[in-house]
């Protein structure tokens, strides 16, 4: 055991590895759990967007088989080898799947409400399997994983954080909960309005209200972990497209045909940093503006995601008393 | 059971991520960065080895580049990335030697490059637009600024505005960039057009005379094209060689100091729209290779039959043997500066010149673009400091970068145009770029093996060939041969590269960058462990398991 604590004067650093916006991707998931041990840190922090974004129906064909259709093609499923390495291919790239027959198929065919369903049923009951796995990869270390919705989870999936019985996971989403003998992890997992009309959006004064409540619960604002999924308004770590929401899905806005880009970040999110000073913020959201910002003190950092090709993105960030001794961005 | 259907995806309502700079875009950005409009080969290659074939041996560079190309589409597909030659050799061979090359062959080496386009800029562009406008209109006004624009000093000024427009152009918006691309984009194609028609009208005797006009208009000299065929004989030309095979595989790297930039789209990755789709780059950058080959072959078929092959070892003589008989107004005859001796149209000349001015331009943009991407992905990796690697949040782009780029160019443009042995001292060029290519080939050939994952989930991975080879380790191999050959060609022959002189000081020279770039992953690398992180960690693959 160390004798100085973790995080304070004269301790040892406290050194975290932040990563966000997976989006159902397994590898990538499991990555992120492993990164514990691999990059040698004393809490895994995760910023939001837990859930996938697509659900394959595999339907059954009445002459044996299966077809399913992924990235503009129909696959042909033969074998239950072939069907393993389909599923395989699925959880790299974070979709959901369930096996069908074409009945049950027509029957969710333009019923979006039923199909939300199923969405939330399939990803809440692999949100509750990734729970498990974290629980048995960090039993035995000291290593905390601290996990939290984005603005693309619903309510009912972030429910499994709650739900199932935990030692090592953290249930972070819209609480101030302790990282190490002097700093604490503030989560907020909501985003601005968004094109796509996702499922846990606020507008900025929603998202003040929210910080407000929080941060009245921590003591020294200057030893707050600020991880909150929305990165701040016009910071660069929040600089994306800007797309017409009047059509389905949203397009990009030309100009002279070229796209426009804008920040999307938050406002109140801007203002908590320059107001609070906290240690460091930790973002994600807007997974091609990976990059780094300065706010007063505070550094904000996103580190960007690339689930879809199984790449794990993130940020390694050593603390110390308040203050970010250095930092390191991972592609792994 | 129900009959079979055609079963659909089922989407929700969540985030969608859109990407950048279209795949066209990127097309149009390599031909261009390949200078289609500044082909070295036509007046460096003739005379440095005569009896070659000039055709045969621009065939040849495409040969050689094309499997390097096609290594760069499974990289590009795999780790579709800013940063790209960086990103690439890091993952493969690891972060010192990766930022070594990339750092030391690339962003300090490209430095030379913006030197060069603001060289192109003035002798290229500029002087022989007013020179051939002064010959056409007869207005002096206009000589007078050719022959300041082809001067060092004009050269120096014109060389720190081209960059520093540059600079405002790209700090401003990429965007902008982009937009100003397609109009330097059809200008450049007109141009191009424009000089391919004068040499394709016109045959040998009547583009001596026209010749002779010319630079009687340019210079007051008589019987221009005569004593430039005198000065030729004197240095030793043979206007009737025998074909050398040799010599014409030689003309390959000449050739491909142009066609490898093939791939330089790599370095934006991040911010090319569906870049991990492998049709989409192997249009950028196999499509562009092939486009730019056939249109350097065209001029080069077009020359023969406008000047014939006497009238192109007499172009080649000026610049390589340094035959000052055969320049006019002090420039070098390339093809552009001859195409304007052609005609008698101001019209024309100003459509060429602009296209040739133009297209310098775009160098200087894409040394800054390529440089700048690789500078932000090392300051995330942390081995640049932090510093490099901010973006701005009004503009949206790395105007750190940029302005340190631009700070670094100045004692290089001023070196290049005044220091007598300066060309001498960096003969390295042309071995420092091209290794850090035939070094990415390498990675591609290995990628399977020492980033296993990585390539599993890359789109390139179901190609595989008999005894389940990776397709990309054969082509990849093939490509760090034939550029290897290329590049060891760069390094020993004494007519395209560091052997040209027998001096110590070249080889100090591109050792010595290469030193720099070691210390200072060294020294970055001490620093982050100093505050807690290991800069490894920049480049480890996590296993899942």
């Amino acid at each position: 055991m160390p004798f100085w604590k973790k995080g304070t004067t004269g301790g040892e650093p406290t050194r975290i590895f932040y990563a966000c916006d997976i989006h159902g991707s397994e590898p990538t998931y499991r990555k992120f759990l492993n990164a514990a041990k691999f990059y040698e840190v004393d809490a895994l922090v995760f910023g939001g967007d837990l859930m996938g974004k697509l659900l394959i129906p595999i339907v059954r064909d009445a002459g044996g088989g299966y077809r399913a259709r992924l990235q503009g093609k129909e696959h042909r499923i033969r074998s239950e080898e072939e069907l393993k390495r389909f599923k395989q291919t699925l959880q790299t790239l974070g979709f959901y799947w369930q096996e069908m027959d074409p009945d049950e198929y027509r029957s969710y065919e333009g019923n979006q409400a039923r199909i939300d369903e199923l969405f939330d049923v399939l990803a809440k009951q692999r949100l509750a399997e990734w729970v498990a796995l974290a629980e048995e990869r960090l039993a035995g270390t000291s290593v905390r994983a601290y996990l939290c919705g984005g603005n693309d989870d619903t309510d009912v999936v972030l429910s499994a954080l709650e739900e199932v019985p935990q030692d090592r996971v953290v249930s972070a989403e819209n609480r101030a909960v302790p990282l190490d003998d002097e700093h604490v992890v503030v989560t907020v997992g909501y985003s601005t309005p968004t094109p796509w009309e996702t499922p846990r959006e606020r507008t900025d004064p929603e998202i003040a209200e929210v910080i407000e409540k929080v941060m009245a619960e921590v003591p020294d604002p200057s030893r707050a972990i600020f991880n909150f999924h929305c990165p701040p308004l016009d910071s660069s770590l929040d600089t994306c497209m800007k797309l017409d929401a009047s059509v389905w899905p949203p397009t990009p806005v030309l100009v002279n045909k070229q796209p426009v880009y804008y920040g999307a970040g938050s406002q109140a999110v801007t203002e908590a940093l320059e107001r609070f000073q906290p240690t460091v913020g930790l973002h994600g959201h807007i997974h091609e503006s990976r990059g780094m910002a300065r706010f007063g003190r505070t550094p904000a950092y996103n580190p960007g995601s690339e689930y879809g090709e199984g790449v794990l993105r993130g940020l390694i960030v050593a603390i110390r008393d308040g203050e970010v001794l250095g930092h390191q961005f991972t592609s792994g | 059971m129900a009959e079979a259907v055609a079963p659909q995806v089922f989407t929700r309502r969540a985030s969608g991520l859109v990407r950048v700079m279209s795949p066209y875009s990127a097309f149009i950005y390599n031909i261009l960065t390949m200078g289609v409009i500044f082909p070295w080969t036509y007046i460096w290659a003739p005379t440095a080895f005569q009896g070659s074939s000039l055709v045969l041996g621009i065939v040849f560079a495409f040969v050689f580049e094309l499997p390097i190309a096609l290594a760069y589409v499974w990289l590009a597909t795999a780790l579709p990335r800013s940063g790209g030659d960086y990103v690439f050799q890091s993952r493969v061979f690891g972060g010192g030697f990766g930022f070594t090359v990339v750092f030391a062959f690339f962003v300090v080496w490209i430095l030379q490059w913006v030197a060069l386009s603001g060289w192109l800029l003035a002798s290229l562009g500029i002087a022989p637009t007013f020179l051939g406008l002064g010959a056409t209109t007869d207005i002096g006004f206009f000589t007078d600024i050719g022959t300041w624009a082809a001067s060092a000093n004009g050269i120096i000024i014109i060389s720190v505005a081209n960059a520093l427009i540059a600079l405002v152009l790209l700090v401003t918006g990429f965007r902008n960039y982009v937009r100003f691309q397609y109009v330097m984009w059809y200008a450049i194609l007109l141009s191009f057009g424009v000089v391919l028609l004068l040499f394709l009208t016109t045959n040998p005797t009547e583009a001596q005379a026209s010749l002779n006009t010319f630079a009687g208009n340019v210079d007051g000299v008589s019987n221009f094209y005569g004593t430039a065929v005198a000065g030729a004989k004197d240095l030793g030309v043979s206007f009737a060689p025998p074909f050398w095979l040799w010599g014409t595989l030689l003309v390959a790297p000449i050739a491909w100091t142009s066609l490898q930039w093939a791939t330089y789209s790599v370095e934006q990755g991040g911010e090319i729209k569906n870049a991990h789709v492998f049709r989409n780059q192997a249009f950028i950058m196999v499509g562009s290779l092939v486009a730019t080959a056939g249109l350097l072959i065209l001029l080069a078929l077009a020359m023969q039959k406008g000047i014939g092959q006497e009238g192109i070892l007499v172009a080649s003589s000026g610049y390589y043997l340094g035959n000052g008989a055969a320049t006019i107004g002090g420039g070098y005859m390339f093809p552009n500066l001859i195409a304007m001796g052609l005609t008698a149209s101001p019209i024309i000349v100003a459509i060429i010149g602009v296209g040739f001015i133009l297209n310098s331009f775009q160098i200087v943009c894409n040394c800054y673009i390529g440089t700048t991407r690789i500078m932000v992905a090392q300051g995330l990796d942390g081995l640049l400091p932090d510093w490099f690697a901010r973006v701005n949040a009004r503009f949206k782009t790395p105007v750190n970068a940029h302005i340190a780029y631009f700070l670094a160019a100045l004692p290089v443009i001023w070196g290049f145009n005044k220091v007598a042995s300066w060309t001498r001292w960096t003969l390295g060029v042309t071995f420092a770029n091209g290794a850090v290519m035939v070094i990415s080939a390498l990675a591609a050939a290995l990628l399977p093996y020492r980033a296993k994952k990585l390539y599993e989930a890359s789109p390139g991975a179901k190609y595989r060939l008999g005894g389940g080879i990776p397709t990309v380790t054969v082509i990849g191999l093939l490509g760090f041969l034939l550029g290897g050959f290329m590049v060891a060609a760069f390094i020993f022959v004494p007519e395209l590269g560091l052997a040209y002189s027998s001096d110590a000081l070249p080889w100090a020279i591109v050792l010595g960058t290469a030193a720099f770039g070691l210390i200072v992953y060294f020294v970055m690398r001490s620093v982050r462990a100093s505050k807690g992180v290991k800069v490894s960690y920049a480049f480890a693959e996590i296993p899942p398991e």
